[in-house]
């Protein structure tokens, strides 16, 4: 087990590197000009040309993505382009709000996502699994910012439960924080919640056929016990598992959340530097990103072995 | 004293797109306490499903079951859920076919013997393990401490089978109903199983429905014998009278297509014999006798009428137009 974990850790390295060298190159291959953003409309491309000097951005390709990753191997993400503040800094500052937005719409999602799963499989046919299908397509089909528009106008505007906008720390009190992030989790968590609830009635459609099922009723358990114990259990790999490729929804997500909602997060950082052509910060913010969304796939992998016993490592 | 159960005239109808499948229709028969009954047939008969039927394991809808089950003078059929739970894996349990799939995957064997235990007899978790060490003993697995906390999957399917009846008894139930519960296993592993089974029945003292296809197992185990066809009874008798003078033209037949041992170095034919054609969907019903398109000695009076079930001697109950008293049908 101890060996599996070091041998998938040591394989994030190679996959973080074409990661680093997509983005790099990708940005490179983009259009626009930092230089002549900085400079503004009356630079002379004289101006022009000196800034980008200034920026190191006439150096060669190759050379630039070394000293990116020579760099990054030091800690040091460099400087934006527009703030002059350490990439570093800026995720620092950015990174609370959008991690409490994920990890709330995680939570949320997956108490509300699961029950309603294994309620749909359990009363199959009838008009509670039609319900919870319907809205599930509607998760699907609704995109973020018009749940999250709607969201903000009902509650917030008509009825002045909860604020409109904004972002309060965690360390102001766990109510302030919530108050403020719950619209945007509902929103983000939407299309998340419809995709694990469909895996989940799915799977425990198939699992609710199987013989032990059988097994558990002629033993005189109740139903309570065969939905949560006896099948939920035999159905978490493949609930997990979507659960994990899900955390992709929800990072794409966050972008969208955060600007309807103008949380100061990474998802809006991300959204400006891109507007700002600020390489450092969006290759940094896209790094970071990719190497958690790597992480959690190592960990839903470890967590396979909790539910099943067949899976070792 | 009257039986420990006693199904009444049986239906177990199933609703499905293209008309009603009668899996069970009208079965009447009877089980005393601590007696083994067989229920043979061949697939499709509705031996499984009456099985299922006594549990009320049959999913409804589709699934309908009407008649009366009476176990110790209580009709199951009238029972709530809740009253039914109580009597499942404590009164009645049951034993299924394949052992390689009827264990929980992600359950220790120790948690699922214990299950049962905690259930019905409100023992603690600790308590529980302790039986279920005891139960894995009972029933012949060596090194029970540590088989206990192991999984499904690291047992082979003899064992495993040991763990279901070690499950099916853990709370000393007084009927057993074991669903052709050797025939996913090897010859030897059945014979074990076989014998395990009659051994318990003594220390237990439960009364078993076994259901199976296998004569030889029937002859081994059971003390009677039903034997159904099309969702029917079409026979019923003690064992030896039943091998010794089958009435029914079904059950001739089934008998007849028995290997024996050896028999082709005797200069017998090398053929089996067979029954021709097919059991005859249910989704219709047929007028006369259910086995008329197989049986070798229909007439118009077997396609027209359904012969009802006589008593051709004492205890010994056909449904058959033609069986007579003495021996087999004059062919």
């Amino acid at each position: 087990m101890f060996a599996y974990v070091v041998r998938r850790v040591l394989a994030t390295i190679p996959v973080m590197a074409i990661v680093a060298l997509f983005v790099f190159s990708l940005l490179y291959l983009a259009p626009g000009d930092p230089a002549a953003v900085i400079a503004g409309d009356q630079a002379t491309p004289q101006d022009v040309e000196r800034i980008r000097a200034s920026l190191g951005l006439d150096r060669p390709y190759l050379v630039r993505f070394g000293s990116w990753v020579w760099d990054i191997l030091h800690g040091d993400m460099g400087v934006s382009i527009f703030t002059n503040l350490p990439v570093t800094t800026m995720i620092q500052q950015r990174i609370e709000p959008t991690l409490s937005l994920m990890i709330l719409t995680l939570i949320l999602a997956v108490s509300i996502a699961v029950p309603m799963g294994v309620l749909a499989a359990w009363k199959q046919g009838t008009i509670i699994d039609r319900a919870v299908m319907a809205f599930a397509v509607l998760g699907f089909s609704v995109p973020v910012f018009v749940v999250g528009y709607l969201l903000a106008y009902v509650f917030a505007l008509e009825l002045d439960w909860l604020p409109v906008q904004g972002y309060t720390a965690f360390s102001n009190g766990f109510f302030p924080w919530l108050e403020n992030l719950i619209l945007p989790a509902i929103a983000l968590g939407g299309v998340y919640i419809a995709l694990i609830a469909r895996i989940t009635r799915a799977t425990m459609l198939e699992v609710l056929g199987q013989d032990y099922i059988r097994t558990a009723r002629a033993k005189g358990a109740g139903q309570g016990s065969i939905l949560f114990l006896h099948a939920l259990k035999n159905a978490a790999v493949p609930i997990v598992t979507v659960i994990g490729i899900g955390i992709a929804l929800l990072i794409g997500g966050a972008v969208v959340t955060e600007s309807v909602f103008a949380i100061p997060g990474l998802g809006r950082l991300t959204v400006d530097a891109i507007l700002r052509r600020d390489y450092p910060v969006i290759q940094g913010v896209v790094l970071l990103f990719s190497f958690v969304y790597v992480l959690v796939n190592l960990l839903i992998d470890l967590v396979y072995t909790l539910f099943d016993p067949r899976i070792r490592y | 004293m009257p039986p420990l159960l006693e199904v009444e005239n049986l239906q177990t109808h199933f609703r499905t797109p293209d008309g009603v499948n009668r899996a069970v229709d009208g079965v009447s028969f009877h089980v005393n306490a601590g007696e083994t009954l067989a229920v043979v047939g061949e697939s499709g008969c509705g031996k499984s499903v009456t099985a299922m039927s006594i549990l009320r394991l049959i999913p409804e809808p589709p699934g309908k079951i009407a008649g009366s089950i009476r176990f110790q003078g209580r009709d199951l059929l009238t029972l709530s859920d809740r009253e039914m739970r109580d009597i499942r894996g404590n009164e009645i349990s049951m034993i299924f076919q394949e052992p390689m799939t009827s264990l929980n995957p992600v359950l220790t064997v120790g948690r699922q013997i214990g299950e049962t235990l905690r259930l019905h007899q409100g023992l603690s978790a600790k308590q529980a393990e302790a039986k279920a060490v005891e139960m894995l003993t009972l029933v012949g697995i060596p090194e029970p401490a540590r088989r206990v906390r192991e999984y499904p999957h690291q047992l082979s399917g003899g064992m495993r089978q040991r763990v279901m009846i070690a499950i099916a008894l853990a709370c000393n139930p007084k009927l057993l109903i074991a669903d052709e519960p050797t025939t996913a296993l090897d010859v030897t592993i059945q014979a074990q199983i076989l014998e395990l089974m009659r051994d318990l029945k003594r220390t237990v003292g439960a009364a078993i429905v076994l259901i199976t296809h296998d004569l030889g197992v029937v002859a081994e185990v059971a003390e009677r014998v039903i034997v159904m066809y099309a969702g029917k009874k079409v026979e019923e008798a003690a064992v030896s009278p039943l091998f010794r003078n089958p009435k029914h033209p079904y059950t001739q037949g089934l008998l007849g297509s028995m290997p024996k041992l050896g028999s082709s170095l005797h200069g017998d034919e090398g053929r089996l014999a067979e029954i021709p054609g097919l059991v005859p969907s249910l989704k219709q019903k047929i007028p006369g006798c259910v086995f008329a398109s197989r049986c070798p000695h229909t007439t118009d009076l077997c396609r027209q009428v359904a012969p009802a079930l006589e008593e051709k001697e004492p205890g010994h109950v056909a449904a058959c137009h033609y069986a007579v008293k003495e021996g087999a049908i004059a062919a």
